[in-house]
């Protein structure tokens, strides 16, 4: 039998019973568009989630520290700390360390970095601010992922390319209450000076004053960078050897932080476990990330499974359907046998008209599942709009997203669920013995 | 000598009925030679439709042999019995079994979809056999829209619709009014005529007259029509 002749025969076949096949065709659609929307709802807050998540960071770096007995040391504002001194158990990231990471493959590169470790103050003009003060060993940052918005991410001498945020911590100290807040100042292509300062035994202050031309601003990734200020390494070396009075040897005392870059994203995790089976900490935003798309990999099955149960009822629909069809028709399927139907024929018509079914439900369902969808989206966007703007997040963009492989595959598989639900009655049709099926009354 | 069309030894159907076995057709031989009007009598329940379905290949048989032509039924599958009906077999049937859903033209049409022939060759077909059953103008009624021997004609078109060698027709004036039940005799006289070969099951003694061989079945054994004849007076005397 041609396939087109057996195509037109099962749509005349689903044709001349327009109000059952619609009937059982609804429990597909209602089934496929559950499917349908409650995916889309999962991969939506998936989105979202990740959404938020922009600022955690480039996905391809990991952040690693030596062990310490408390833990990695973060200045800040007025902050200090000690970046040697310890136990025996400590895992320093000496140079000899650094080549060893280097060496597991996959490394792109082993940047160190070294905070300021000091109180320091940074003056524009006449108002003053304060930054997280990194000094990095590379000559350009864009190694590390980030883009200058103004200027550009060279560092050199006496050079500065600071977050997007810098210029909000500035403050005028002769501003008063009632008076305008001062604007943040733009500082791209100005000089700053950064001043700090140290105390001797009988606690008198020494102070010195540097003076930095920021060469750039970085644009925003809503993670640490935006409020930093970057400078060479070897620059923040020399004020904390300055502060501490010593040299600081980095083959003995070690870094106090290293950022690695992986090539390859799927490799990040596999990376960060070796550096942490060396003995450093290791983190990387990837293992958070991937603990969040795991969960929601997990509430896609479980509301993909729901929508599946309701697939399910209207797949025993579609089997009962097709049982009472074949029986109402058994006569016609004698006589197709007489007239020279091999099994095969008449197996491929009702698995066909059980398919078509599957198949009309399926389209339905994803075309209700996507508009219900739209709908949710409207209100949801609002609503959660609002809520984000009184908590001050970010506002979500979807709440429900449906990816162009799901209702495809919403539609492929209502039509495998239509034939295989078909499959056990038109089994029965095709084996069906002519002479009996044609007395049959 | 004229060798014999279909040929049939020794042919049993057994089935079981409520534990009983039931023995439609009890060692059956016969041969039917080519191009003839064979008519097969015989009371209800003495097997004669059982014969003719075994004959087309809708049923399979107990035991015995059944051959056609030089195929033989009794070795085929399922697949070589559905090819033997498309090519070698004609239905006729006593309910006309055509598809409520389809025009006449279509249900003609209907049997060559299954041999794959093009759609266009199929209503051209189709026509042309409609107008030799003398329908040509009622091509699009539907079978409701039809008298039942116009519905008989469609089924008989339908029959010929694969150029089958044999034409078997199951009580086919059996739901008819005699003179649509004529009609439809003398359209299967005139499949004779032009060289199949027909065999007829029926109650109508109308059809002897374009009968040239008689077979008769009294329970599932074929008998001299002089055995038939006493028999049946002794049924009506008892």
């Amino acid at each position: 039998m041609k396939f087109f002749d057996l195509l037109r025969l099962i749509v005349g076949n689903l044709n001349r019973r327009k109000a059952r096949v619609a009937l059982t065709a609804i429990g597909v659609v209602i089934g496929t568009a559950a499917v349908v929307v409650l995916v889309s709802l999962a991969i939506g807050l998936q989105r979202n989630a990740n959404e938020q998540l922009f600022g955690i960071g480039d996905l391809t770096q990991i952040q690693v520290s030596p062990t310490y007995g408390e833990g990695p040391v973060v200045s800040g504002p007025g902050g200090g700390g000690g970046g040697g001194g310890g136990s025996s158990q400590q895992k320093l990231l000496t140079n000899l360390a650094l080549d060893e990471i280097r060496a597991i493959p996959g490394v792109e590169s082993v940047i160190p970095r070294d905070y300021l470790m000091m109180g320091g103050m940074v003056k524009y003009q006449k108002m003053e601010g304060w930054g997280n003060i990194i000094g990095v060993a590379v000559n350009n940052l864009d190694v590390l992922g980030v883009e200058a918005t103004e200027g550009d991410t060279a560092l050199g001498r006496g050079v500065a390319v600071i977050g997007v945020m810098v210029p909000n911590n500035f403050y005028d100290p002769r501003w008063r209450p009632g008076q305008d807040p001062p604007v943040p100042p733009d500082l791209y292509g100005q000089q700053i000076q950064l001043i700090v300062s140290k105390y001797d035994a009988e606690g008198k202050e020494t102070r010195k004053n540097i003076t930095l031309r920021v060469a750039g601003v970085l644009k925003e990734t809503r993670g640490e960078s935006d409020w930093t200020i970057y400078m060479p390494l070897d620059e923040v070396k020399a004020l904390n050897e300055w502060s501490m009075n010593r040299r600081i040897n980095y083959n003995k005392d070690g870094y106090s932080q290293v950022i690695v870059k992986v090539s390859d994203v799927d490799q990040v995790l596999e990376i960060s476990d070796q550096i942490t089976q060396m003995g450093f900490q290791a983190f990387t935003p990837q293992s958070f990330v991937q603990g969040i798309n795991n969960f929601y990999v997990i509430l896609q099955v479980i509301f993909g499974g729901v929508g599946a149960i309701a697939l399910l009822v209207a797949a025993i629909g579609i089997a009962n359907t097709m049982a009472m069809s074949i029986l109402e028709r058994t006569r016609e399927i004698g006589l197709m046998k007489a007239v020279g139907a091999t099994n095969r024929d008449v197996l491929s018509i009702f698995l066909g008209e059980a398919a078509g079914i599957g198949f009309v439900g399926g389209l339905g369902g994803v075309i209700f599942g996507w508009l219900a969808g739209q709908g949710i989206n409207v209100i949801a966007i609002v609503y959660l709009a609002g809520q984000a703007g009184q908590q001050g997040g970010v506002p979500p963009s979807v709440a429900v997203y449906t990816p162009v492989w799901l209702p495809v595959f919403a539609l492929v598989f209502s039509t495998f669920i239509g034939m295989a639900s078909g499959l056990y009655p038109a089994l029965r049709a095709a084996t069906m013995i002519p002479v009996l099926a044609l007395k049959y009354e | 000598m004229e060798k014999p069309f279909i040929r049939v030894t020794g042919l049993k159907k057994h089935y079981q009925m409520g534990g009983a076995t039931v023995r439609a057709l009890d060692g059956v031989d016969l041969e039917i030679m080519p191009n003839t009007f064979t008519v097969v009598m015989g009371p209800s329940g003495s097997g004669k439709s059982t014969l003719l379905y075994l004959l087309g290949g809708l049923d399979r048989a107990t035991s015995g042999e059944l051959s056609v032509g030089d195929q033989s039924l009794t070795g085929m599958d399922e697949n070589q019995l559905a090819l033997f009906r498309r090519r070698t077999m004609g239905f006729v049937f006593q309910s006309f079994n055509l598809v409520p859903s389809m025009t006449a033209l279509e249900n003609v049409a209907f049997p060559m979809q299954f041999a794959g022939v093009t759609s266009a060759q199929r209503s051209q077909k189709a026509r042309q056999l409609l107008e030799q059953v003398g329908l040509s103008d009622r091509a699009d009624h539907r079978p409701t829209e039809l008298s039942g021997g116009q519905q008989q004609r469609v089924a008989i078109a339908r029959a010929l619709v694969n150029d089958p060698s044999v034409i078997l027709a199951d009580e086919p004036t059996g739901n008819l009014d005699t003179s649509s039940g004529a009609a439809v005799m003398q359209l299967l006289a005139d499949l004779h005529g032009s060289g199949r070969t027909v065999l007829v099951v029926t109650h109508d003694p109308r059809m002897m007259r374009f009968a040239t061989h008689q077979i008769y079945l009294l329970d599932g054994r074929v008998v001299s029509e002089a055995e038939y004849q006493s028999a049946v007076l002794e049924s009506v005397q008892n």
